[in-house]
């Protein structure tokens, strides 16, 4: 067993190794723990929203620094480093390589992220995740707000070196007999997901240096009292951000592309048509970035264009969905719980993007823009196909990282749970939105629709709750005293398993 | 199983569809007079986008379940001795 659980290591031999797997798995417990950190977060919130008036929170600035952590941690430190941590796991066995191209790159890549998430959490900013100046840079309270921009440069920079690490790995160091064509696909998501950060991260780092100088009072880049433009910092932030939106996803998409066969007891249906996907995906990312901006009275000219080139990714999408379908048709599926969260995951996906669909056309935009609409969408994605995929996948992987059994009837009374909550949380706010609830707003209009609807909205948020915490109890119950995995095949379903018998010696 | 061609005529369709719609309402606010039709028109368009999704919504939650009801490992026509098919699995 790779983690060795009935054998355990020094913690500092973990801590300080810079083997693969070990910084996979540091990545996925780091990851893992901000997940729950973040929630906490989040179930503040939506108490806060049970009732109009105050509940949790004595003034709005408290509540905006929360929604800011909260929105943070989940999108720079559960979902990329976790998406970090598998492919850490992962990519060096399925390209046939003893470790990552730089070891001690990727070590480094590691340890920078707790440096940033303490930085984020020390502060406890209120400039939203966004960020967007004038206030970032004129009333933001320091020293939080020069906080989070060292956070995230911080983060920045070890995405960049461990998407170089990736990519170097994927093409430089699989094993000479094989292929591109003949790697999995969850290899060519992360190899995807490497290139849109190397492409998009760097403009979003020149932004946080102008930001922070705006700040300093310095510059005035995004200063309109010094002849800056506020709205200049929404491209430079949105050309990183929306092809980060495909960062997000498409290690989701990778991971459901190796469980799907599994279970289905097929090959995939297409495995061009999934690198056609990627590689489109990866393409129209960088088409749509201001799609975000509608509102903010670009030319007819503009949006079309951003229109369309957010349109374009429909067709990519559907060629996953499509796959995956096709793969579970006529196969022999064996419903355990990577699976169940894998089909809850390409449900809760549809619906986001349809979804997304209203979003995109400029005219529907203005009825959602900066509505609850907006909040439940973006959810729905990172709490639907996302988080539902990476849970599938913590599971598939269970057995190899432990050598034990996660508990299957607690991982699927998990499953439900959580695919209710997400429905009653999020769908609910669309609706929310279209009723006019704008978003992060700390007390809303006492009206019964409104009310009924976040009351709906937090009691889906409490089962997601309970889903987390019978999750994290089947995670450390099942770590340490579950039924020790039949390694060869873990899930009782004749299909090829990793190779749990690699032992390569640490660094 | 619908075919690739198929796929492809019906989501340049839908874009069609969805472009004449939102080329009538684009210009929604540029005057005034027209303020007030133009917001039923995008209200119209939405409910209309919203139709095409939840048709489409329905099409393919449908395959989802039925795939899922049909191809399950406990149907009783999927029931006997696993053999698994050729191709060998998912890294082929």
């Amino acid at each position: 067993m790779v983690l060795e659980v009935r054998k355990p290591r020094p913690l500092w031999e973990i801590l300080f190794s810079t083997h693969h797997t070990d910084i996979g798995l540091l990545y996925i417990i780091f990851s893992l723990t901000l997940f729950f950190l973040g929630g906490a977060l989040a179930i503040s919130i939506r108490t806060e929203l049970f009732l109009p008036g105050a509940q949790v929170f004595e003034d709005a600035n408290t509540f905006n620094r929360v929604f800011t952590v909260h929105g943070t941690t989940m999108l720079f430190l559960w979902v990329i480093p976790f998406a970090a941590g598998i492919g850490n796991y992962l990519i060096p066995i399925m390209v046939r390589y003893k470790d990552m191209a730089w070891p001690k790159l990727n070590a480094v890549a590691f340890w920078m992220i707790p440096v940033g998430a303490a930085l984020v959490w020390l502060g406890f900013a209120d400039t939203t995740w966004n960020a967007y100046p004038p206030y970032s840079i004129l009333r933001a309270p320091g020293p939080a707000a020069e906080m989070w921009i060292f956070g995230l440069k911080i983060l920045g920079i070890s995405s960049i070196l461990g998407a170089i690490n990736f990519v170097v790995t994927i093409l430089k160091m699989k094993h000479p007999d094989l292929p591109m064509m003949k790697l999995p696909l969850f290899t060519w998501s992360i190899l995807s997901t490497s290139l849109i950060i190397l492409m998009s991260m760097p403009t979003f780092a020149a932004a946080l240096i102008m930001l922070y100088t705006d700040r300093l009072g310095v510059s005035g880049f995004f200063n309109p009292a010094m002849g800056g433009d506020p709205l200049a910092y929404q491209h430079l932030f949105w050309f990183t951000f929306h092809p980060e939106v495909y960062v997000f996803v498409i290690p989701a998409i990778g991971m459901i592309y190796e469980i799907i066969p599994k279970f289905s007891r097929k090959p995939i249906f297409s495995y061009t048509s999934g690198i056609t996907a990627f590689i489109l995906l990866t393409i129209v990312s960088f088409a749509s970035w201001a799609h975000h901006m509608f509102a903010t009275g670009m030319s007819f000219t503009e949006k079309t264009v951003f229109m369309i080139g957010t349109l374009a990714a429909v067709p990519a999408s559907a060629m996953h969905i499509f796959n995956w379908i096709a793969t579970m048709w006529g196969g022999r599926i064996r419903f355990k719980a990577p699976i169940a969260f894998v089909v809850g995951g390409i449900i809760t996906f549809f619906l986001a993007g349809a979804g997304g669909v209203v979003n995109s056309a400029m005219p529907l935009d203005f009825l959602t823009h900066d509505s609850y609409w907006v909040v439940g969408h973006m959810h729905l994605f990172l709490m639907g196909i996302i988080t539902f995929a990476f849970v599938g996948f913590i599971y598939y992987l269970f057995p190899l990282i432990t050598g034990r059994m996660y508990n299957e009837r607690a991982a699927m009374i998990q499953f439900w749970l959580m695919f209710i909550g997400v429905f009653l949380v999020f769908v609910t706010q669309h609706l929310l939105g279209l009723y006019g609830m704008p978003r992060r707003v700390v007390d809303y209009v006492p009206v019964e629709p409104l009310i009924i609807m976040n009351q709906i909205s937090t009691v889906g948020a409490y089962m997601l709750l309970v889903g987390m915490g019978i999750f994290l109890f089947n995670l450390i119950k099942s770590a340490g005293w579950g039924k020790p995995a039949n390694m060869e095949d873990p899930f009782g379903i004749r299909e090829k398993y990793y190779d749990y018998r690699r032992r390569e010696p640490h660094h | 199983m619908v075919s690739y061609s198929a796929l492809v005529l019906i989501l340049v369709l839908i874009a069609v569809l969805t472009l004449l719609g939102v080329n009538s309402a684009a210009f929604a606010q540029e005057t005034t007079e027209r303020y007030l039709s133009a917001r039923i028109e995008i209200w119209a368009l939405f409910y209309r986008l919203m139709v095409v999704a939840f048709v489409i919504g329905a099409v393919v939650m449908g395959t989802m379940t039925y795939v899922i009801w049909r191809f399950r490992e406990s149907h009783p026509k999927n029931r006997g001795d696993i053999t698994p098919a050729a191709g060998g699995g998912a890294h082929h």
